[in-house]
């Protein structure tokens, strides 16, 4: 055991310039301390030539997954990259979830995290060069040990074949080891893939059909306690007095117990655990956002955009003379409401503590937050911290803040017991963090050719980006006191209202479109309610402000939604090809009567989204009956997923742009369930189509970029349908 | 001395037997105490499906169906209905039309169509909505999970008909 973890570290060690035996130009271990062993398990007379592969004896190949599978198909998608460039089919492999290790971080993030739509695009070149360094070594040690010359061999589907006889990765398995290559294989050229780009399935789909995929919540260890917590209605409100007198004589309950978040209640079963917190009584302390009622947000958001005393972001051209030159202007505000992910899995995590070592077990987004916080929280050192990563049960940004992870690991320290922590859908719908609120306003002028001159964007709410730091630095410098990680998430507050707009508030409000002269102003106004990373982020709101004053442009030019966003997109060509597909499929489109089209295009995380949504009005209800997609990400390394992704996109923006919107009453959220809170079902689920070009290029973002457009499609349909103009989501007839 | 009130019913075609709260309700018997955890927790008020499970074959929401009520009832969990080594033919669907993504819905959602094929086995578009309207899938996956339930319907030749009618035009 202990020989395997030496040598494990020896290849880790030389992973810091070579990548475990390999060459790869991304540098794996960037700390000059010795890196953590391998998260990987331990098999006899496995060959782990870095931390992605492990061939075994009988010839499995083993892939871990550095990213979170939170339903975007990452799993399949990186085992694709790597499968192709190593010759194994994915769907062959025997993949992993990987634990946190230096060796995993997006190298797009620095930092162990799946988001931003980044997965496929940060790994592309670093998993194929993975694949094809490990079957150079493979082919080395065959040749070596068949005695003939590298070239006379070739690979299927992890065999080598000489001639007519066909070896077993495995069968080299031990030569390999021995190996190092001092420069990486070549990589294949695109017309010679046989898995990118292919239909293939999922690598998870039989697991998640049969029940037998495990999510964090089906984790159950011996002994293990089930928590619990009653949480303030405003948020981080402290308790003030607990009384638990009625709770603590309820069956199964052994501790209840004060944490940073509420009080928790522990039982021997998560029933027992619910019914008993309901019973605890708690006197929450007074919050100033008790004076926060639901029209608070908006008449803030607007006195702040009025006042235009803001953050000056991109600032091109003279904005104020191009104004005044311009035939035409148009100015209209939009509003986009406070809304909670909701993914299917509420947040829980397992954490069991013994001695000075700990188990973590959860589906997380940022792996690297858990050794830090759970360290901090315990007070053991942080390399003694085992993380067990688990399929997600839901992402969209929400699993990105590990407040549920410190939660499980101060119930497990304090009662010495193995917890499971687990939030109800009531927590998860009021307790954020959140969607934040938008208010934008956009002025725009253009000549009387419908060649737009000046955009002036601002937008007024609270950051994104503050808070989710605030949740993640205790996480990543568990060195920090509690004073030290206050008073930088402050000055990082601080940082994004005066002097620097936060680039998730107005991202997506003014690229687009070719406008010379371009004004993009920010009013950070906080009410101090929580706020993180939601499905597309700042596009989720930014593209109905932008993509419905497009609307509103073209239609006083008369020219038609297609050509006058044809006209004004030809510094993104990109952009305007996709924008010209979808005008295509438009115009031969033939809705029956009563149906009408709603046209939207957005770029987010470098991929191009046109859609046409096709809507009908009856009795005042919008239905959304199909949509078309039009998509530009690059090379579709699994087009089926890519398919996937946008109906997921679509669907997720659908039930935001009909129902989403929370509502504060003296600074709690009114909404509590899935009755008050309600999503798309599958009887209002529109037929979606998906049209992917294929432009040749590295891929681009697909877990988001399919979201934006469906707001402002559907509205501009709804135009046409009624002649309002809905410029408030989510959308409701006047 | 307490009454023994231990409650009898089947799981997966198993006799079992519990001594829990008769008002303990069924999804946290089948996963806690007898460790099936395929069924999931979603909302805890009836309104997701992630939790649904049959009760004398019929779709139910076990996360508000107390113990109590199943006395002497067959109850199948999605352990039940097909393993990975012996897939259902909605199993094999959801693969084949790669309908799951994150996946944690899917349990329920399989439930509710597989009673759904028991009880009409030539589903209209419209009875499938129906039948699955009590299911959240917050990844989307409804259009592929309807096509994934008329692959197996006894319509199936018939979709497929329409398919490439449509594909066609």
């Amino acid at each position: 055991m202990n020989t395997v973890n030496v040598s494990r570290r020896r290849l880790l060690q030389a992973s810091a310039v070579t990548g475990g035996g390999l060459v790869v130009g991304f540098a794996f271990t960037g700390c000059s301390s010795a890196p953590a062993p391998l998260p990987v398990a331990s098999t006899e007379g496995a060959w782990t030539p870095n931390a992605f592969l492990q061939v075994l004896p009988d010839n499995t190949i083993r892939f871990y997954t550095a990213r979170s599978e939170m339903g975007q198909g990452v799993t399949t998608g990186l085992a694709t990259l790597v499968g192709e460039e190593l010759d194994v089919n994915p769907l062959d492999m025997d993949i992993r979830l990987a634990g946190a290790h230096e060796d995993y971080v997006n190298p797009l993030f620095g930092m162990q995290g799946t988001g931003g739509s980044t997965s496929i695009r940060a790994h592309y070149t670093q998993l194929r060069q993975v694949g094809a360094n490990t079957r150079a070594l493979i082919l080395e040690a065959a040749a070596k040990d068949l005695g003939v010359p590298t070239s006379a061999l070739t690979t299927d589907n992890g065999n080598v074949v000489a001639g007519e006889t066909r070896h077993p990765y495995a069968d080299f398995i031990n030569t390999a080891q021995e190996l190092q290559i001092d420069a990486d294989a070549p990589l294949k050229p695109t017309s010679q893939f046989q898995y990118i780009g292919q239909e293939t399935r999922r690598v998870d789909a039989i697991a998640k059909a049969t029940g037998t995929a495990q999510f964090g919540i089906d984790i159950d260890v011996p002994g293990m306690h089930y928590a619990v917590v009653v949480r303030p209605p405003v948020a981080r409100a402290k308790a003030q007095s607990v009384d638990v007198a009625n709770a603590k004589s309820m069956p199964g309950v052994t501790d209840i117990l004060e944490v940073h978040s509420g009080v928790a209640v522990v039982a021997e079963s998560f029933w027992q655990a619910k019914q008993a917190a309901a019973k605890v009584e708690v006197q929450w302390e007074s919050m100033p956002l008790e004076a926060v009622d639901n029209d608070t947000l908006r008449r803030d958001y607007a006195a702040a955009l009025e006042g235009g005393d803001g953050v000056e972001g991109p600032n091109e051209g003279d904005i104020e003379a191009a104004m005044d030159a311009a035939d035409v202007t148009h100015e209209a505000e939009y509003w986009a409401p406070l809304l909670s992910h909701s993914p299917m899995e509420p947040m829980n995590a397992v954490v069991r503590i013994e001695g000075d070592e700990a188990d973590v077990w959860t589906g997380i987004q940022f792996p690297s937050a858990v050794p830090g916080l759970v360290s901090r929280v315990a007070d053991i050192p942080a390399e003694n911290v085992r993380f067990h990563q688990t399929y997600l049960g839901g992402g969209f940004g929400r699993r990105g803040s590990p407040s549920y992870v410190a939660e499980a690991a101060e119930i497990a320290k304090e009662t010495g017991k193995p917890i499971q922590l687990v939030w109800t859908r009531e927590d998860d719908i009021q307790q954020g963090p959140f969607r934040p609120a938008s208010l934008m306003r956009i002025k725009a002028g253009m000549d009387n050719d419908g060649n737009l001159l000046a955009w002036d964007a601002a937008r007024a709410g609270a950051d994104i980006s503050p808070d989710t730091f605030r949740g993640l630095l205790p996480a990543l410098y568990p060195w920090m006191g509690d004073g030290m990680v206050e008073g930088v998430a402050n000055l990082s507050e601080w940082y994004f209202e005066k002097f620097a707009t936060d680039e998730s508030s107005t991202e997506g409000l003014f690229e687009d479109y070719d406008h010379p002269n371009t004004r993009v102003t920010h009013m950070t106004v906080d009410h101090e309610l929580p706020m993180t990373f939601w499905r597309s982020v700042g596009h989720s709101y930014t593209a109905f402000a932008k993509e419905s004053m497009i609307d509103e442009m073209a239609e006083a030019t008369g020219m038609g939604e297609v050509a006058f966003r044809l006209q004004n997109t030809q510094n993104s060509p990109r952009l305007n090809n996709v924008i010209r597909v979808a005008g295509e499929h438009m115009a031969k489109m033939n809705p029956p009567e009563g149906h009408y089209l709603g046209f939207a295009a957005h770029n987010s995380f470098y991929t191009d989204v046109a859609e046409i949504a096709e809507v009908s009005v009856e009795n005042g209800k919008i239905r959304v009956h199909k949509v078309t997609c039009v998509l530009d990400c690059g090379q579709a390394v699994n087009p089926d997923i890519v398919r996937a992704q946008i109906e997921g996109g679509v669907v997720y923006g659908l039930t935001a742009a009909l129902y989403g919107g929370l509502n504060l009453e003296r600074g709690a959220i009114k909404e509590s369930n899935f009755h008050d809170y309600p999503m798309l079902r599958m009887n209002e689920s529109p037929e979606i189509e998906v049209v992917i070009i294929d432009s040749g290029t590295n891929p681009t973002g697909v877990g988001e970029p399919g979201l934006p457009p469906i707001a402002p499609a559907v509205a501009n349909a709804v135009y046409k349908a009624t002649g309002q103009r809905l410029r408030s989501l989510p959308l409701q007839l006047a | 001395m307490e009454i023994s009130r231990m409650i009898n019913f089947t799981l997966n075609g198993q006799a079992a037997q519990t001594d829990a709260d008769p008002s303990t309700p069924l999804l946290w018997v089948v996963r806690d105490h007898f460790k099936l955890k395929g069924s999931k927790f979603g909302c805890g008020a009836g309104l997701c499906g992630a939790c649904t499970m049959h009760v004398d074959g019929a779709a139910m929401k076990t996360c508000v169906t107390p113990i109590a009520a199943i006395a002497d009832k067959a109850i199948t969990t999605i352990e039940g209905l097909g393993t990975p080594e012996d897939l259902h033919p909605l199993q094999a669907a959801w693969h084949e039309h790669a309908v799951p993504q994150c996946g944690y819905c899917q349990s329920g959602q399989i439930m509710a169509a597989a009673a759904l094929l028991d009880a009409n086995p030539n589903p209209s578009s419209d009875e499938i909505d129906a039948a699955m309207s009590g299911n959240i899938c917050r990844c989307g996956c409804y259009p592929r999970i309807k096509r994934a339930i008329q692959s197996v319907s006894e319509n199936a030749l018939a979709y497929d008909a329409m398919a490439k009618t449509e594909d066609g035009a």
